[in-house]
């Protein structure tokens, strides 16, 4: 088992009190629940953006997945951590919603990133981002996973194993092998351009 | 076969992170969910208060029902008395136990229980025949 994770900037104590946490929500204390939301909200949703790359979307599944959280945590065992387990839900509720969403949507690319480029430079990248989360989208759901956890979000290979609770060297080679895809579509776009 | 190990990262797919969010949006956010939260916080409270009475309540009614259980009992009793005794048939041998010795008293006149028919009718057969026929017989009598 994975050691239990914290969100990025949370230090290891702050996720021992997460039994005791998860505890008081299980008996509808309100401001235990504010604090897991503001322990995993931001990390929520940059994992949501990563796989749905929308800002609403992506608001709307970390609100559904800390609410089909609050609904089944009697289900998290006692004393376990609620990182792992909670993102385990957040992933299988985004790679779900995706199924729902006929076409992917890719936001514009945000003002202050893209001031300094040329419309056409501008039109560039946003269509890199297209095949980019085109291409991710296409990999196999494990395999977008693992790459969306580890190379977008700094998740480490315990981390993910304990969320998707594959053995870590699945992790590895899962990884390795998207990235092989991922740069196979790169070229191809490249060459083209 | 085992697939090599790739340490590169694609540069590329940063241009897939989420973009920086203002502090008004990572609040709507925790505030949407808060909100969203509330109805089943709220019922998770009263499950759990509800809990919370039937054990304060589970302790002192138990003991309550117990000794109202124990007084039911202790007033139950005296009206039923001790458990009925099924009065049995007194075999022939032990009504007779006694009649054949001289010093003997006959198990009838010494039973608890009274003896039945069978065996009253048989010792005094007994009683007649093989002791003079002293008895009457039941014709004689008339």
């Amino acid at each position: 088992m994975a050691r239990p994770m914290a969100a990025k900037g949370q230090g290891e104590s702050q996720v021992h009190d997460e039994p005791q946490l998860v505890d008081r929500v299980r008996r509808g204390d309100r401001e235990a629940f504010a604090i897991l939301v503001e322990r995993y909200g931001d990390q929520a949703f940059a994992v949501a953006y990563g796989f749905l790359q929308h800002a609403q979307d992506s608001e709307d599944l970390v609100q559904d997945a800390f609410i089909r959280a609050l609904e089944r945590v009697d289900s998290l065992g006692e004393g376990s951590a609620f990182g792992p387990w909670f993102y385990r839900l957040l992933v299988n509720a985004a790679l779900n919603r995706r199924k729902y969403l006929a076409r992917r949507r890719t936001e514009d690319v945000p003002v202050s990133s893209a001031a300094s480029e040329s419309p056409a430079a501008d039109a560039e990248r946003a269509e890199l981002r297209r095949r980019l989360a085109r291409a991710l989208g296409s990999l196999p759901g494990e395999l977008e996973t693992v790459v969306i956890l580890h190379d977008l979000e700094g998740f480490t290979h315990p981390e993910i194993a304990g969320m998707l609770d594959i053995p870590e060297g699945t992790c590895r080679s899962h990884l390795s092998k998207a990235r092989r895809l991922l740069r196979d579509v790169l070229q191809d776009y490249q060459h083209r351009s | 076969m085992s697939v090599p190990q790739d340490d590169g990262r694609i540069p590329e797919l940063e241009a897939l992170r989420a973009p920086p969010r203002s502090d008004a949006d990572r609040h709507r956010m925790r505030e949407g969910i808060l909100t969203g939260a509330e109805l089943l916080l709220a019922r998770r409270r009263r499950t759990d208060s509800s809990w919370e009475v039937l054990a304060a309540w589970a302790r002192p009614g138990l003991l309550a029902a117990s000794i109202a259980l124990a007084i039911l009992a202790g007033a139950i009793q005296p009206w039923r008395g001790r458990p009925e005794e099924v009065s049995q048939p007194v075999a022939l041998e032990d009504v007779l136990g006694g009649a054949g010795e001289p010093d003997g008293i006959p198990a009838m006149l010494v039973a608890l229980n009274e003896p039945d028919a069978d065996a009253v009718m048989a010792a005094a057969l007994v009683e007649r025949n093989g002791n003079g026929g002293d008895l009457p017989s039941p014709v004689e009598q008339r």
